[in-house]
C-alpha cells in the first residue's frame, strides 16, 4: 500500500506536489493555512489571492477560487472584494517585498481602515523570486544581490516590524501576531485565531509567519533551521502583538 | 581503479560557466562511464542548461535540472531549487555542476549535500579576460580570492565571434599570472573547436586546450 | 580621487544589462535608484557591486513609484540621476514620468520592455513602446531611444544623460529582454576620449546663495489655477520640445534609396530587418529598411524622404501595432499603404520576415 503523506483535504492534489523549492517555506505556511481552512470549514467561502513573487506559486495550491494579482496588489485586490460579497472570507498571501515594500501602503491603509481580510505575510528576509534581492527585512549586514557588501543600516534601515507596525495602526478589535515555521502548532493557532476574527466580522487580521529560502540563503538543511530559529529571531520577536477582546457572552 | 571526477564549475556572471561544463561533461563521456551534469544557476533564469536539457540527455548525459515545461511565471517566482539537485552527489560516475554567480560565489554549493563524503569535489573558477572585472591580473586575483574555496583557474577568454588566437593566449597570461598569486593551477585553457588548428595540445605557457563546442548560444530561456 | 571606471577604449564581452551600468559609471552619473524588476536586475547588481568603488550611489526604493520619483529628486538636486524599470514597473513610473514632463526635470531611465499586459513574462517584447513614448497623463513631452544592440546601449547610455540635461527633457533608452541578457563584444570608452563632454548638471534646487538675497528662490510647482494658465504652460513646453526635436531625431536606412517595399522597425528587430533586406535583395527584390531611432520625437522628414519611391510599407514589430500607430500619424500624408507584421511578446527572426514578404508576392 502507497504511503499518502497527510495533506489538508482543501489542497489540490492534481497540483502536489508543490512548485517551492526544496526546504522552502511556504509549504509549510500553506499546509498549516490549508488545515485552518479545514477545521473552521470555510472550504466554499474562501477566497484567496497571491501576489508577485515565490507566493505566486500557490495560485493553484488550494481547492478554493483564487486570483493572482499584481506585486504588492493583493491586498487592495482582496479588500475590494471583501467589500463587495462580505460573506466571503478573503485571505490575501504574499512575501515581505510585496507586504512592506512595495505594498506597504495597501497594507496602512487596509489595517487602519480595519478592514475585514485575513493577510497571510511570508518573511524570507529576500527578493527570493528575482534571484534574491534585499528586502525590507534583510538582516543588517547579510549579502543579497543589492547589498552585495552586507546591509548597511546606516544606509538602507533596519528590518521592518511589520506585525508591530500593523498593532500600532489598527483598532483594538483587529488579530496581530508574527508566527514561525519553526512552530507550526502556535503558527496554526494564530492563523486560526486571524481567520476567526475574519468570520466574526470583528476586525482586520495579519500573520506574519517567519519562513525559510535555502535557495537564496545557500544553507543547508542545518543552517536553515539555524537562520531561522536564531538569526531571524533575534530581529523579529514571534508572538501575538493584538488580541481581539473576548467577546462577552449573551 | 581511478577515482570518479566531480568538478562544479563557478564564475562571474557571463563568464561562460555553463559552456565550460558541458564541454566537460560531455568529454567524460567518451570514457564510458556515466556522467551526470547539475544545472545550479539560481540567479540567472535566461542562459541556462534547461532548454538543452533533451538535447544533452539524448547524448547520454544524466542531466539534473528543469524542464521549461516544468516551471512557472520563470524569473518572476523564483529560480527553484529541485529536489534532485541537494543530492547530485548520489550519482553513480563522474559529476558536473554547473554553478550560477552570485554575491554568494561558491557558497551556492551548500545547497549540495553530502559534500563531506566527496573529497574528490574540485572547484574550479571560469576566467574570461573579456569580463570587465576579471580584466587584469588584480581583478582576477579579488574576484577569486572572494569566491571562497578555488582548486584552480580554467582560461576560457573570448570575445564571441570575434575572438581570435592573440585574445586567447592574453588570456592565458594574465589568468597563469594570477594562479601564479593565488597558488592554483590553470586546470586548462578552452578554445572554439573551430581555432583548433591554429593550437596543439597547450597554449603556449603549457595550459592544456579543451575544445569547446557551443551549444548555449542556442539556449536562450 | 577615485579612478575613472572606464579608462582609454576597450573591448569587453557583457551582457546588455551590464554595458547599461558601465555606460552609466563612464558618463559620470552620481546615483541610480531602483527596484528589482526582471529583466533589468543586472543593471542593479553591477551598479550596486561597482557604484562604491567609484564613489556613487545607490538607492533601492520600496516601488517604481519611489524609484522614479527619488530619481526626479535626485536630479532636482542637481545629481546625474537615473533609475532602470521593465513591465508593471515601467507602469508605475509612469506617474513621476508625467510629472518630470511637467517640470523640466531631466530624468534618464533605461527600460528593459517585457512581456505584457500586467505581469505578463519576464523574457521580450517591444510592447512598451506607446507607454514609454506617451505614458502618464500629459502629451508625451518625452525623447526615447530606441536600441538595438550593446554597442548602442553603451553609446545611447552615455547619450541620454547629455540630451536630458541639454534640454531639460526626460529621456528613456528604450532596451528589451534580449538586449538585456545576451552577451556580446562590446567598445567601452571613457567619453572624453571620443570628444564627448559630459553636459554639466545643475542644481535646480539647493543652488548656491542665500534665497530671497543672493538669489530668487526656487517655487517649482505643477498645479494650475485656471485653463488659460496651464494652456500657457503646456504651450511652452510644447514648443520648446519641437523646436528641439529636429536636433535630437535620430535614424538608420538600409537600401531605401530605390526600394519598393520598405520594412520598418526599431530596436532588436533591426536586426532581423537588416538581415532580412539583404536576403530579400539576393533574390531580386527591391526591399529596403527604414529604423527609427528615436521613436519620440519620430524622425518623420527623414522617413518620409526615404519613402519617396516606396509602394508598400511593412511594419514589423513584437507588439501588436504599438509602432505602427507611430508611423500612420506620423507619415499620414505619404498615402503608401501600410501592412503589419505584429508578433507581441515574441522574438522575430529574418526568416520570418523574408516568409512573410514572400507570401505577399
Amino acid at each position: 500500500m502507497a504511503l499518502v503523506p497527510n495533506m489538508p483535504q482543501v489542497w489540490r492534489q492534481e497540483t502536489k506536489p508543490h512548485k517551492f523549492c526544496p526546504g522552502c517555506g511556504h509549504g509549510l505556511v500553506l499546509k498549516t493555512l490549508g488545515e485552518c481552512i479545514d477545521e473552521l470549514g470555510i472550504q466554499d467561502r474562501v477566497i484567496f489571492g497571491c501576489d508577485i513573487g515565490c507566493s505566486l506559486l500557490s495560485y493553484d495550491f488550494f481547492n478554493v477560487d483564487t486570483v493572482q494579482t499584481h506585486h504588492g496588489r493583493t491586498t487592495p485586490v482582496l479588500t475590494g472584494i471583501k467589500r463587495a460579497r462580505p460573506d466571503r472570507i478573503c485571505i490575501a498571501y504574499m512575501g515581505d517585498g510585496g507586504g512592506y515594500a512595495i505594498g506597504s501602503q495597501h497594507l496602512v491603509n487596509a489595517a487602519s481602515r480595519n478592514e475585514k481580510i485575513t493577510v497571510l505575510l511570508a518573511n524570507n528576509c529576500n527578493y527570493g523570486m528575482t534571484g534574491g534581492q534585499m528586502a525590507p527585512t534583510t538582516l543588517p549586514g547579510m549579502k543579497t544581490e543589492t547589498s552585495p557588501y552586507g546591509r548597511d543600516v546606516e544606509q538602507t534601515g533596519n528590518p521592518t516590524q511589520g506585525p508591530e507596525m500593523v498593532a500600532a495602526i489598527t483598532p483594538e478589535n483587529a488579530y496581530v501576531a508574527r508566527g514561525t515555521i519553526a512552530n507550526l502548532r502556535q503558527l496554526k493557532r494564530m492563523i486560526k485565531k486571524a481567520l476567526e476574527t475574519q468570520i466574526n466580522g470583528v476586525g482586520f487580521s495579519f500573520v506574519e509567519a517567519l519562513s525559510a529560502c535555502p535557495t537564496n540563503w545557500r544553507t543547508n538543511a542545518k543552517d536553515t533551521w539555524h537562520f531561522v530559529e536564531k538569526e531571524m529571531t533575534q530581529y523579529f520577536k514571534v508572538g501575538e502583538k493584538k488580541v481581539p477582546p473576548e467577546k462577552e457572552e449573551q | 581503479m581511478t577515482t570518479r571526477i566531480i568538478e562544479a564549475y563557478i564564475g562571474e556572471y557571463a563568464s561562460g560557466k555553463s559552456e565550460v561544463a558541458i564541454n566537460r561533461a560531455l568529454d567524460l563521456l567518451q570514457k564510458g562511464s556515466p556522467v551526470t551534469l547539475v544545472d545550479l544557476d539560481i540567479v540567472e533564469p535566461f542562459y541556462t542548461i534547461r532548454p538543452l536539457k533533451k538535447e544533452l540527455e539524448e547524448k547520454g548525459l544524466q542531466v539534473i535540472g528543469w524542464e521549461t515545461s516544468e516551471t512557472k511565471g520563470l524569473g518572476e517566482a523564483g529560480n527553484l531549487l529541485k529536489p534532485g539537485m541537494k543530492w547530485a552527489l548520489r550519482q553513480k560516475g563522474d559529476i558536473v555542476l554547473d554553478i550560477g554567480y552570485g554575491v554568494e560565489g561558491a557558497k551556492t554549493l551548500n545547497l549540495v549535500e553530502e559534500k563531506e563524503n566527496h573529497p574528490e569535489l574540485k572547484i574550479y573558477a571560469v576566467i574570461n579576460i573579456g569580463r570587465p572585472i576579471t580584466s587584469d591580473k588584480e581583478g582576477i586575483i579579488n574576484y577569486v580570492q572572494g569566491l571562497g574555496p578555488v582548486h584552480g583557474l580554467i582560461n576560457n577568454s573570448h570575445l564571441g565571434d570575434e575572438t581570435d588566437v592573440a585574445f586567447i593566449e592574453e588570456g592565458a597570461q594574465i589568468v597563469s599570472e594570477a594562479a601564479n598569486v593565488l597558488g592554483l593551477k590553470v586546470i586548462a585553457t578552452t578554445i572554439d573547436y573551430r581555432l583548433q588548428d591554429k593550437f596543439g595540445t597547450q597554449d603556449s605557457l603549457g595550459n592544456p586546450i579543451r575544445l569547446l563546442y557551443r551549444y548555449m548560444d542556442r539556449s536562450f530561456w | 580621487m577615485t579612478d575613472k571606471p572606464v579608462k582609454g577604449v576597450k573591448r569587453f564581452f557583457v551582457t546588455g544589462n551590464e554595458v547599461v551600468a558601465w555606460a552609466a559609471l563612464a558618463a559620470e552619473a552620481d546615483i541610480m535608484y531602483g527596484y528589482p524588476i526582471t529583466p533589468q536586475n543586472e543593471i542593479m547588481h553591477y551598479w550596486t557591486r561597482l557604484a562604491p568603488k567609484y564613489g556613487r550611489k545607490f538607492l533601492q526604493t520600496e516601488d517604481e513609484i519611489s524609484a522614479g520619483f527619488t530619481t526626479c529628486g535626485g536630479v532636482l538636486s542637481g545629481a546625474r540621476a537615473f533609475t532602470a524599470t521593465a513591465g508593471p514597473g515601467n507602469t508605475l513610473m509612469q506617474e513621476a514620468m508625467s510629472m518630470a514632463e511637467m517640470m523640466s526635470i531631466p530624468t534618464v531611465v533605461a527600460v528593459m520592455q517585457r512581456g505584457g499586459p500586467s505581469t505578463a513574462t519576464v523574457i521580450y517584447s517591444q510592447q512598451e513602446v506607446t507607454m514609454t513614448c506617451f505614458g502618464g497623463n500629459g502629451e508625451g513631452l518625452r525623447i526615447v531611444y530606441s536600441t538595438g544592440s550593446h554597442q548602442e546601449l553603451y553609446d545611447y547610455t552615455i547619450k541620454a544623460f547629455n540630451t536630458a540635461w541639454k534640454y531639460r527633457i526626460p529621456t528613456f533608452i528604450l532596451g528589451d529582454g534580449y538586449q538585456a541578457k545576451m552577451r556580446e563584444p562590446v567598445i567601452m570608452y571613457d567619453p572624453a576620449e571620443k570628444g564627448i563632454n559630459m553636459v554639466p548638471t545643475e542644481k535646480i534646487l539647493g543652488a548656491p546663495g542665500m534665497p530671497g538675497v543672493d538669489r530668487d528662490p526656487q517655487h517649482l510647482q505643477n498645479t494650475y489655477n485656471t485653463e488659460e494658465e496651464l494652456y500657457e504652460v503646456v504651450n511652452q513646453l510644447v514648443e520648446r520640445y519641437w523646436k528641439a526635436a529636429p536636433e535630437i531625431v535620430e535614424h538608420e536606412e538600409f537600401q531605401c534609396q530605390d526600394a519598393e517595399t520598405i520594412i520598418v522597425a526599431h530596436g532588436v528587430v533591426t536586426r532581423a530587418a537588416q538581415a532580412a533586406v539583404d536576403e530579400l535583395r539576393a533574390q531580386g527584390k527591391k526591399v529596403g529598411h527604414f529604423r527609427p531611432i528615436t521613436l519620440r520625437p519620430f524622425p518623420k522628414e527623414a522617413m518620409k524622404k526615404a519613402i519617396q519611391n516606396a509602394k508598400e510599407i511593412i511594419v514589423v514589430e513584437s507588439a501588436q501595432g504599438q509602432l505602427d500607430k507611430i508611423v500612420k500619424s506620423e507619415i499620414y500624408e505619404a498615402k503608401v499603404p501600410i501592412t503589419g507584421y505584429f508578433r507581441p511578446g515574441m522574438g522575430i527572426t529574418a526568416e520570418e520576415i523574408v516568409e512573410f514578404i514572400n507570401q505577399r508576392g
